[in-house]
This record gives structure tokens, C-alpha cells and sequence, in this order.
């Protein structure tokens, strides 16, 4: 542990620190008198491949983005941010998307209250205790098999799961005795499940960068390993904790299958029941993805410039988040600052 | 019993306490495979275990016969020869992933060694930002821009004309579906291989150019070779990610059961298919006719099956590496 | 201190429960869940409203399409308590079903706006639809040319069955046609592919964006409906199980006798009378 060195900022789970936008070790200068003339043209084929996969990596993007923002831009309005949406043939009187906006928000908050708590408790105690051994390695596999399934079973799976009559006051049952399945609380236990790995590798990275010498300080001063959770680990990775949870909510704003399969596709927000707040997360709805999917010529409308709005504003949020959690993964953690 | 929780906690109380809300998620992995396996088994059963996965009818009219049977149908009715599903899925993953290998440990080389600093600073956002969009984007981008592009300008009615009797091509189909895909999965790769590349010491490059290598020879002999468990794990990563992909390859992939035919040359990259994870998400509504449901349960664990099948794939490719002493 | 948080804490978490069991029934409101036909969604839609506005904060409609034979289904199952059909009882049918017949509609092949052909024969439209005749230029009246693009519907819809009845004297459709979930996406495919041909119910098909096909000389209208002429007809029910109770059959019942159900049907279709 007191190997680890203590400059180094946090990794996240995937793609490490590249994607997440840290601070990085310096690139290797290019040495001079080393011009590409001198190559033989295998090499110089190479060098020229290299130079056309950087660029068109760059022009997709530029392409990708730049048609997006123009085409979504068009058609945005503010007016259209606030107005329900209609389920219409014509398009002009299709409304807005003000039903998927509030989805996805619902959503992403519940997912993610879900989903912190659970991994960063799992992170904790495989990194603090991790007894027995086997266990903790078992959870962790576990961890990386959630990560690594396709969010389409996972959106099966939570339809057979919340079909069962266990769970019938958490969606809406019908008069015939079958249970639909298909609410906000289904969609977003599902969604939790997708940011819990996120959330665990960012903590445990959090945790693990964290130099014995700290705990040993900690618990020769009689604290139980506990306490020192608590009071001294806790606030070194909260940022941790918010870098996960933050990419997380990212990946949950993206994501199409799970919300197609398990909120009921209507297009508003349909309650189920009197009670204030309950009504709502028992019922269906839409977020910015199913509409997106929706509108487009795959799904039912025949609004494609309305797609385009949506997916504006879902891109504009995803981006939004990334930088957030990148911003956050760059502050100095406290431990720095004495090392 | 919340005053209990609020005084100290001593540490066996933590291990426990801590350890039990850490085995909820174990928990959740054993119910999904069961639930998956208990569900789909009205399918393997009565298709003899793996034998649904063979060609032999239109899966379409197999699928769409089971759409209107009764509550408990006669056995007959889950026979699924889901063939051209598996062939399309296998189709996507593998040329996604093989072009995207490709051109990520290109991009990668570029992004490490022969950016200029200016450029690296646009790249590597632009690396973030594509792996950033969702899917539905893609998605959103291939059918709306892609697909009429193919249908009005790269199919002709020529080749329209060659296989109408066959089936119809709307420009929707294989090589929009790959070509998606491979942008898709393109980020993820680069991602990892470029933290790989860094984090090869530089001594080890800087002793191939003092032996005189250039800096195409000493990137590509020392780091790219030195970086191989690292492209196994991309590869692993991105080709969990196209088997699973189901939104955008449900909207440009043309969502016929059928299996492209090699022999039909140029006009297979127009021709409509369908893979596993997209006829899943299309028989959402359709998940009352206990046919449809087992038969969708039963893609789900095959799709389980193959994110396991794909990570042993990375153990094995990984062995021969670690018999040379490389840390994998 | 301890003792009234504690007790607090219990206060809330028995309300929690009991807040989050409260059934539905307490409610003023009755729900009436629907599913089925998407040919006959349009109409229902309309129904439906109307009847909220007559009787306010009393119901509350849950509407979803599906296809015809899910509606059968899913009403058979209990799943939802009004199933919407667009096809006449088969013996076939779960036992137990009430259908209540409330209007006709009509269903007419179409085009997209560049091909408008003025009508079909019975022995162009079987060539067409079962793959014997696959280009625009071998069809009389055609304004388009290149591979004919055949949209149909998933099984899960009654209409194709009724088509090839009705329509193309019991020949099947070929397989070639593309299978659309609903009436609204075959009318868009239709809309956007100038080589397509398709067929919908008259709400769809009478649509801006597409053009509907008169048959053996007879137009897609209602008119023709009444009088007889028009051969694609089919008759829209809703279907419980059982006899209709409670919420659903009061809306049944408003349906098949009230002025306003008769004036809303009136408007593209035909009720049925009795």
C-alpha cells in the first residue's frame, strides 16, 4: 500500500485515466532528427494509417456532434422544454418533451440513490474487512459480471422479477390479477444495477490509494476500524464515491433498453393511484431515450425532428455529467496535500 | 432499534453488517442466472438443450406463430431455429470488433506517439465524447442519415432487381449495422490501449531507438507488444459490448430473420438481419404468450453464456503472454 | 429524547407501508386498462376521452396497442379489463370472452403520394402481394419504377388474415413483406418509400402522407362501407371477460347506446346499430 504513489489520481473503472480526464503522466517527446522520409515505406505506410485513424477519429466526432447540435438546435425551443407530449399522428401537434425530461430526472435520482449506498458499502467492506477471503472475491466477480452483461438481460430479468405478485404494489396491477411489471421503482432498480459497478471500482480505487500509514495513525490512536471508516477514510473518498456515482448517472441517462422494456411506454407520465408522490413512481412514463426511440422512424411517431430535439438535450445531459465527473475526479484529494 | 444503530459499531458488527449489504448484489447475480435459466426452460427443453440455436425454418414465422397461442400451448409451438439470429449477432461482434482493433491501436499509436500537442488536445476529447453518447444516438444518426444515404445512393435498382424474390433491401442492413457498431466500440478500445501504451516505461522505448529503431519501429516492437494483454482486454471488453447492443442494431439493422448470404457478393452489405439482443427488445410487447417469453429467456442466457464465453476467451489469449513474464 | 424518535420512526414507517398498499379501490377513481388493435386505437382514443369529459375525475383509461390477437389475449388473462378486437370471434378463441360489437371500419391498401394508383384488381393485388409480380413497371397505373416494397403486419395483428380473406381471395401474403408491429409505422414505411405499398385501417390510410388504393373500382370510404360495395370490412369489438362489470361496463354501454358514441364513430366509420 505505502508503494502506491500518492500523485496518482484516481483511476475509474473502464477505459482509466484517459477517459476520465485526470491529470495524466507527461507524453513521451517525439526525439528530434527522426524525420519520416527517412523511413522505409512499410513504416511510412504505417505512420500515414496512424496519422488517417487520428483524424477520422476526430472529423466522426466533429461529424457526429456538429450534425446533432445543428439539426436538435432547429427544432428546440424553450417551449417545447415545458409542454407535455401528445401521442398524435400529425406531427406539429405531437407537444413536447417535458414527460421525458421529468423521466429521465426520476429516474437517474432514484437509480443512483439506489446505487451509491450499495457500492460504496460493497467497495468498503471488500477493501477495510474482505473476510472471508473467497467471499470477497466472489463479490467482486460478481461485480464485474453485472458490469459486463448486456442491459438488455438485465431488463428481462427485472421484468420476470417484478411481474411476481411480490412485488405487485410496486407497479400496476390489473383487474384480472396480473401484475404489469413495468414502473418507475422496476426501471430504476434496474438502472441501479448498471452504476453499482461504477461507483464500486471508483471507491475501491479511492480506498486503495489511500496509504497504510493513515489507518495505522488512525487505530494507534484507539480507533476501531470502523471509526475510521468513518471519520477518516470516508471524507478522503467521498470524491471518489461522487466521480462514480456521477459516471454513473451518465451511463444511466444513456440508457435505452432497460427503460424500454420495464416503464410501460406511455408517453406521459401516468399515475397509478391517489397517493401524492407514490402514484407516480408505481406508474409508467417516458425518459429522453424511449422518446428519442420512439420518434424516430424505428418507434411509433412519425416525428423525426422532434428525435432530433431529444436527442439534443439527452447528449447535451450526458456530456454535461462526463464533465462534472471529470472536473471532480481533478480536485486534489486532502491526503496530497501533506504527502 | 435505531438507537442500536447509532451507538459505535465495533468491528464484528461492521464485518457483518457491511458484508451482508455487499452479498445483496452477489444475491442479485445468482437470482438473475436462475430466474434466466428457470424461465427459458420450456425453450431448451423442448428443443432438445442447444438445438434451437441450429437453422432450419423462418425464424420470423416461428416467432410470430408463437405470438398467438393460448396460455399453454402443445409443445410444438416452442420449436425455434434461431440460427440466423446467432449469425447475425456473431457477424456484428466479429467485425465490429475486428476493424475496431484495428483502427484503435492506430488512433492509439497516433494518440501516444505522433500527435502533435495541439492535436492531441482536440483527440482525445473527441475520444471521450464518442464514448460518451448513448446508443439511441447512434442509433438515431445511422437511420435517419445513414440508411437513406445507402438506400438512395449505394443500392441500385439493379441490385434491388437481383434478389427481390428473395428479400427486400431498404438500406437498412449489414453494413450500416457494422459500421455503427465499430463506432461504437471503437472508444472503449482506444481508451484502454492508449493507458496501456503510457504505461510502458519509456526506457524500454528509448533503448529501441538507441539501437536505431525508428519511432514506428520502436512504438510497434516494443510498446504495442508490450501492451498485448491490454488489447485482449479491449477486444474482450468492446466484443462484450456489440453482443449486447440491441437499440441501434434494432434500428438499422433492417430486423428480418435472415441470414445474409456470402454468395450474393457486394448486395450481403445490404441485406437486413437481426441479431440475438435486438430481437429481444423487439418482443417486449410481446412477453405475455409464455411461447415468446421462454423463447426470449432463453436468448437472455445465451447472451449470458457468451459475456462468460468471451471472458475465458480473454483468459486463454492471455495465457500465452504470461508464459513470456509479462505481468497480465 | 431517544424514546419519542424512536417511536416517531415508527409512526413513519407504518404510514410508509400503509400509504404504499393503499389499493386503488379506496380511490374515487376507477381505471379501465386497454389493449389491442391498433386500428381501432384511434377511435377508442376518442371514445374515451369523450367519456372522461362527460363523467370528470370518475375514470381514468390506460390505453395500449399491441395487435388485435394480444388484445384477445391479454383481456382472456385478465391483464387488462377491455380487450380491443378488429376481427369477428373464432371458434379458436379462449372460452369465456363477451365481444360487443360498436362499429365497421374499412381497410385499404396504400401508396405513397409519388405513386397514386388509382385502383387495384383482385388479380393485381393477389400478384402483387403474394411475390408472383415484383416490379412497379409490370403494374398498369404505376408511377414509380423498380422493386415493388411490400409492408405487412406481425401476426400479432388481425388484419392480415382479414387481407388475404377478403382481399386476395384467400391467398397468403409472401414472406418477402417487411412486418411492421403496428398500423402507424406501416403508414410511415409507406410514407417515406416511394416503392412501397402497404395496407391499414381507413384512419391510417386516409392519412396526409400516404394514398389510399380504391379496390376492383370501389373506394376505401365509409360511404361504401354502409352501402355494401367496398369487400374490406371488419367489424371493431371490445371484448371482456365475462359479462362487463363495474367501470368497464358502463363505458361499454355509453358506448353502444349513448348519441355522442354514435356522432364520434359517425365521423370515419360506421356504428354498428344495436
Amino acid at each position: 500500500m505505502s508503494t502506491i504513489p500518492r500523485s496518482v489520481p484516481p483511476a475509474p473503472a473502464v477505459g482509466g485515466a484517459l477517459l476520465a480526464g485526470g491529470p495524466q503522466r507527461p507524453y513521451r517527446p517525439a526525439p528530434r532528427r527522426d524525420s519520416v522520409s527517412s523511413w522505409r515505406w512499410r513504416h511510412r505506410a504505417a505512420y500515414g494509417a496512424c496519422w488517417a485513424a487520428g483524424l477520422s477519429l476526430c472529423l466522426i466526432a466533429v461529424a457526429i456532434l456538429g450534425y446533432m447540435a445543428v439539426e436538435g438546435v432547429q427544432y428546440l425551443s424553450l417551449e417545447m422544454l415545458v409542454t407535455r407530449p401528445e401521442p398524435s399522428l400529425d406531427q406539429a401537434q405531437t407537444g413536447g418533451i417535458l414527460d421525458p425530461i421529468l423521466g429521465t430526472l426520476i429516474l437517474t435520482v432514484m437509480a443512483i440513490l439506489i446505487a451509491t449506498p450499495l457500492g460504496a458499502v460493497a467497495a468498503i467492506w471488500i477493501v477495510e474487512y474482505g473476510r472471508p477471503r473467497w467471499l470477497a472475491r466472489t463479490i467482486e466477480s460478481g461485480i464485474e459480471v453485472v458490469a459486463g452483461t448486456p442491459d438488455i438481460v438485465l431488463a428481462i430479468f427485472g421484468l420476470a422479477i417484478f411481474q411476481l405478485p411480490l412485488f405487485a404494489p410496486l407497479s400496476f396491477t390489473a383487474d384480472g390479477g396480473g401484475v404489469f411489471g413495468r414502473s418507475f421503482f422496476a426501471a430504476s432498480a434496474m438502472l441501479s444495477l448498471i452504476a453499482i459497478p461504477m461507483v464500486f471500482s471508483a471507491t475501491r480505487e479511492g480506498l486503495l490509494q489511500v496509504p497504510a500509514h493513515v489507518r495505522e495513525a488512525s487505530w494507534a490512536l484507539g480507533k476501531t476500524r470502523i471509526c475510521t471508516i468513518r471519520s477518516v477514510l470516508l471524507p478522503v473518498v467521498r470524491r471518489h464515491i461522487a466521480t462514480g456515482s456521477t459516471l454513473g448517472m451518465g451511463r444511466i441517462v444513456g440508457d435505452t433498453a432497460i427503460v424500454v422494456v420495464l416503464l410501460g411506454g406511455s408517453l406521459q407520465i401516468t399515475p397509478v393511484g391517489d397517493v401524492p408522490v407514490l402514484d407516480v413512481l408505481k406508474g409508467s412514463g417516458s425518459t429522453l431515450t424511449t422518446y428519442v426511440y420512439n420518434a424516430s422512424p424505428a418507434g411509433e411517431g412519425n416525428a423525426p425532428q422532434k428525435a432530433y430535439a431529444a436527442a439534443f438535450v439527452l447528449l447535451v445531459l450526458v456530456l454535461l455529467l462526463n464533465a462534472v465527473a471529470t472536473s471532480i475526479g481533478k480536485r486534489s484529494s486532502p491526503l496530497e496535500a501533506h504527502s | 432499534m435505531f438507537r442500536r444503530l447509532r451507538e459505535p459499531w465495533t468491528d464484528r458488527q461492521a464485518a457483518w453488517r457491511l458484508g451482508a449489504v455487499s452479498c445483496l448484489v452477489l444475491l442479485v447475480i445468482l437470482l438473475m442466472v436462475v430466474f434466466v435459466a428457470v424461465k427459458a426452460w420450456p425453450t431448451l427443453s423442448n428443443n432438445g438443450g442447444v438445438g434451437w440455436l441450429g437453422p432450419g425454418e423462418d425464424v420470423d414465422k416461428q416467432m410470430s406463430a408463437m405470438l398467438t397461442t393460448s396460455r399453454h400451448p402443445d409443445s410444438s409451438v416452442y420449436h425455434l431455429d434461431a440460427w440466423p439470429l446467432v449469425y447475425g449477432t456473431i457477424l456484428t461482434t466479429i467485425v465490429a470488433v475486428g476493424f475496431g482493433l484495428v483502427f484503435s491501436v492506430l488512433a492509439a499509436i497516433f494518440i501516444v506517439e505522433f500527435a502533435p500537442e495541439w492535436l492531441r488536445r482536440l483527440v482525445v476529447p473527441a475520444v471521450r465524447l464518442l464514448a460518451a453518447i448513448p446508443s439511441v444516438v447512434y442509433g438515431l444518426v445511422g437511420i435517419l442519415v445513414l440508411v437513406p444515404f445507402v438506400n438512395e445512393h449505394l443500392i441500385s435498382a439493379e441490385r434491388r432487381k437481383e434478389v427481390e424474390y428473395v428479400v427486400q433491401l431498404t438500406g437498412t442492413g449489414v453494413l450500416v449495422a457494422c459500421l455503427v457498431l465499430t463506432v461504437m466500440v471503437t472508444p472503449i478500445m482506444i481508451a484502454i490501449v492508449v493507458d496501456a501504451l503510457r504505461s510502458i516505461p519509456t526506457a524500454w522505448t528509448e533503448g529501441a531507438t538507441a539501437l536505431g529503431a525508428n519511432r514506428w519501429e520502436a512504438m510497434w516492437t516494443v510498446s504495442v507488444r508490450a501492451a498485448r494483454p491490454a488489447i485482449v482486454a479491449a477486444a474482450v471488453l468492446a466484443g462484450a459490448r456489440a453482443v449486447g447492443e440491441a437499440v441501434m442494431i434494432s434500428m438499422v439493422s433492417g430486423s428480418r430473420g435472415f441470414s445474409p448470404n456470402l454468395m450474393d457478393g457486394l448486395t450481403y452489405l445490404f441485406e437486413p438481419f437481426r441479431t440475438v439482443a435486438a430481437s429481444m427488445i423487439e418482443q417486449v410487447d410481446g412477453l405475455n404468450a409464455p411461447a415468446i417469453s421462454s423463447s426470449v429467456y432463453a436468448m437472455a442466457l445465451l447472451l449470458l453464456f457468451s459475456s462468460l464465453v468471451l471472458s475465458i476467451g480473454g483468459y486463454v489469449a492471455k495465457l500465452p503472454m504470461r508464459r513470456q513474464g509479462m505481468r497480465v | 429524547m431517544h424514546l419519542s424518535r424512536r417511536r416517531l420512526a415508527a409512526l413513519l414507517a407504518v404510514l410508509g407501508v400503509a400509504a404504499a398498499a393503499l389499493p386503488a379501490a379506496a380511490s374515487a377513481k376507477s381505471t379501465i386498462t386497454i389493449s389491442g388493435a391498433t386500428g381501432s386505437e384511434p377511435l377508442v382514443a376518442l371514445l374515451a376521452k369523450k367519456f372522461v369529459k362527460l363523467y370528470p375525475g370518475k375514470y381514468t383509461f390506460r390505453i395500449a396497442q399491441g395487435g388485435g390477437e394480444v388484445g384477445i389475449a391479454d383481456a382472456a388473462a385478465g391483464r387488462v379489463t377491455i380487450g380491443n378486437a378488429a376481427r369477428d370471434p373464432r371458434p379458436s378463441d379462449p372460452a369465456g370472452l363477451n365481444f360487443y360489437g360498436f362499429a365497421k371500419d374499412s381497410f385499404c391498401f396504400d401508396t405513397n403520394p409519388a405513386n397514386p394508383i388509382p385502383n387495384l384488381t383482385r388479380e393485381q393485388a393477389i400478384a402483387i402481394w403474394t411475390g408472383q409480380v415484383r416490379d412497379w413497371s409490370q403494374v398498369p397505373g404505376a408511377k414509380v419504377t423498380g422493386t415493388i416494397n411490400l409492408i405487412g403486419r406481425t401476426s400479432a395483428s388481425s388484419l392480415p388474415p382479414l387481407v388475404e380473406s377478403l382481399l386476395l381471395g384467400g391467398k397468403k401474403i409472401s414472406s418477402l413483406a417487411a412486418l411492421k408491429p403496428s398500423d402507424g409505422l406501416v403508414e410511415s414505411s409507406v410514407a417515406h418509400d416511394k416503392n412501397a405499398i402497404g395496407f391499414n385501417s381507413s384512419y391510417y390510410a386516409h392519412q396526409k402522407d400516404v394514398h389510399a388504393v380504391a379496390f376492383e373500382g370501389v373506394a376505401c370510404t365509409a360511404r361504401n362501407v354502409k352501402s355494401g360495395q367496398y369487400p374490406g370490412v371488419r367489424n371493431f369489438y371490445e371484448v371482456t371477460r365475462g359479462p362487463a362489470k363495474g367501470a368497464a361496463k358502463k363505458f361499454i354501454d355509453w358506448i353502444l347506446k349513448s348519441k355522442d358514441a354514435r356522432k364520434i364513430i359517425s365521423t370515419s366509420w360506421v356504428p354498428l346499430v344495436g
